[in-house]
């Protein structure tokens, strides 16, 4: 009960400091800009499929506009995700507000748990609402129709919701800025992981696919977004693409590997106990 | 009404913290009601004033109560009824709906107190409630301390001013670099330590041996002798004695010790 009392709380305070405004009012923004663009950059590439050496030219053109939007709501996420959660205990602390709340019949679990319900909602709500925005400009405009947007959704839930956990799991051990500061480096290192798996596949250099695994099985963000764009792909155009099927660095060809996502939601939740031991000793 | 008083660094914030679980005892055992303080359960009838404390900015001093209420597990009625009673006796009636971050240094103290009292605790721990406010502030608090005497609250005060403790207290635990150097009843610690002030035509060896009879004798300085009386021991006494051995007395001042007199002599007495 009291976890959810917290939930509430950490809702309200997000509302309340303006935080959702803010986010509402960027990601429409970011919508209308998509949608423009895509307007005018399929409107160009439809009229070439007039040339009969052009004629894939539509659904290559949808694609890649639509997995770009994706992959920009995909990083949004992420950022929103790393952003909330972020000064989640350590800021409390800093400022002074937490002795009050602690010195309540409320356990520290209780505290953290409910912190982390909130955060999964706004990310779960914000990749549902940007994701499903994006699709259906997609959709409207080009008969764009993905693989498995429900299935990709998820994934991207996941990889939102793993980052706010282990932001969660640094408020708890470190300040807010060195917490920051890790947190980011972190995705970007999944990041550049990812685009050096997708080269060393590419050239056929082991060595370099290896290591793209190793690091993101240490943080399986852009795993998880990368698997999500599998099935954000059409079945079409994964037939106009040649063996192999690398389209672009930033997107996948193979669905994820079911372990893979195992280990990921795995990853959440030992990121999420971690925080509640970490908190545990923590003198406040 | 408990006062805990030590010098700045003593331990009297971080006993209080380890008594609501918030910092872990390195040694020993700590329990409220016989509740051990590492269950959430033990601080369920206990309010809690944090020292130099801040609150959510954004909320109003209502919104704060309630989630205070709701925290210390009180009903929706309950709250209801209870918090415009507490805003009133801070005095904040009329600026429950003001956000906290607007709230003066004095009218912050006051919510913390709100919030302190709201669940009707059966004791209140206090950090230094004063430490931040004016003269006329820092009696609004102590007028509130009382009033929980009223009720039969027992409050903890934490403080490192003795004129505090003084006017408040009726049991008080000295405290210095984390050790309780003293403790009992205000009046025990207090009382029982009457001090004399003499002035006399001489004061050699026969006179302070005379002296040492009725008590401790310090502070001899030119014909000036200090003597702290004691248990019994009454001034007239001690001037009788004199005048009868033939040494001229020209000032006699009995001085009531206060509990700064206990305090320094205690936490200097441990130096070195």
């Amino acid at each position: 009960m009291n976890a959810l009392l917290i939930a509430r709380f950490t809702l309200k305070e997000a509302v309340s400091r303006r935080l959702v405004l803010a986010a509402v009012g960027l990601s429409l923004a970011f919508l209308v800009l998509y949608g423009l663009g895509f307007w005018f950059a399929y409107g160009s590439a439809a009229n070439q499929a007039a040339n009969p050496t052009n004629r894939s030219a539509p659904i290559f053109a949808s694609t890649l506009l639509t997995i770009l939007g994706l992959y920009a709501v995909n990083f949004l996420a992420s950022l929103l995700a790393l952003f909330l959660s972020v000064g989640a205990i350590s800021a409390e602390l800093d400022t002074g507000t937490l002795l009050a709340v602690m010195a309540r019949p409320l356990g520290r679990a209780e505290f953290v748990l409910g912190r982390w319900l909130a955060y999964v909602l706004m990310v779960a709500i914000y990749v549902t609402a940007m994701v499903g925005a994006v699709l259906l400009m997609a959709r409207v405009m080009a008969d764009y129709t993905p693989g498995d947007p429900v299935l990709a959704i998820g994934l991207m839930v996941l990889g939102a919701v793993l980052l706010t956990t282990l932001a969660l799991l640094g408020s708890a051990a470190l300040p807010t800025i060195a917490n920051g500061v890790v947190g980011f480096s972190l995705f970007g290192l999944a990041w550049l992981a990812g685009i050096i798996e997708w080269i060393g596949g590419a050239a056929g250099i082991p060595t370099m696919v290896n290591l793209g695994i190793a690091v993101s099985l240490l943080v399986p963000s852009d795993g998880l977004w990368r698997g999500a764009s599998y099935y954000l792909m059409t079945p079409i155009m994964f037939a106009l693409l040649p063996a192999g099927r690398q389209f672009v660095p930033f997107a996948s060809g193979d669905p994820p590997a079911a372990s893979f996502v195992v280990w990921a939601a795995g990853y959440v939740v030992v990121c999420l106990v971690g925080a509640v031991m970490v908190f545990r000793r923590r003198d406040l | 009404m408990f006062g805990f008083l030590g010098p700045n660094g003593a331990g009297k914030t971080t006993t209080v913290k380890i008594l609501l679980g918030l910092v872990h005892a390195t040694s020993g055992r700590a329990a409220i009601f016989g509740q051990p303080v590492d269950r959430a359960e033990s601080r369920r009838a206990v309010g809690y004033l944090p020292e130099n404390f801040r609150f959510h900015e954004w909320l109003t001093g209502r919104e704060l109560l309630d989630f205070h209420g709701r925290l210390a597990g009180m009903g929706a009625e309950e709250r209801g009824k209870r918090i415009p009673e507490v805003l009133a006796r801070v005095g904040l009636a009329g600026r429950g709906d003001d956000r906290v971050g607007g709230y003066s240094k004095g009218m912050t103290q006051r919510i913390g107190l709100a919030q302190a009292i709201l669940h009707r605790p059966r004791l209140v721990l206090l950090d230094e409630p004063t430490s931040a406010l004016d003269p006329i502030g820092r009696r609004e608090v102590r007028d509130f301390i009382r009033g929980l005497r009223a009720e039969g609250v027992a409050v903890f005060l934490n403080s490192h001013l003795l004129s505090e403790v003084e006017m408040v207290c009726d049991r008080v635990a000295i405290v210095d670099r984390g050790q309780v150097v003293a403790a009992g009843p205000l009046a025990e610690l207090v009382g029982g330590t009457a001090e004399l002030r003499l002035e006399l035509d001489r004061v050699d060896d026969a006179v302070r041996a005379l002296l040492g009879r009725f008590g401790r004798v310090f502070g001899v300085d030119g014909r000036q002798v200090r003597v702290v009386l004691a248990d019994g021991r009454r001034p007239a006494e001690v001037v009788a004695a004199l005048v009868a051995a033939g040494v001229g007395v020209d000032a006699a001042v009995p001085v009531q010790r206060t509990l700064e007199d206990v305090f320094v002599g205690l936490v200097e007495g441990r130096d070195g």
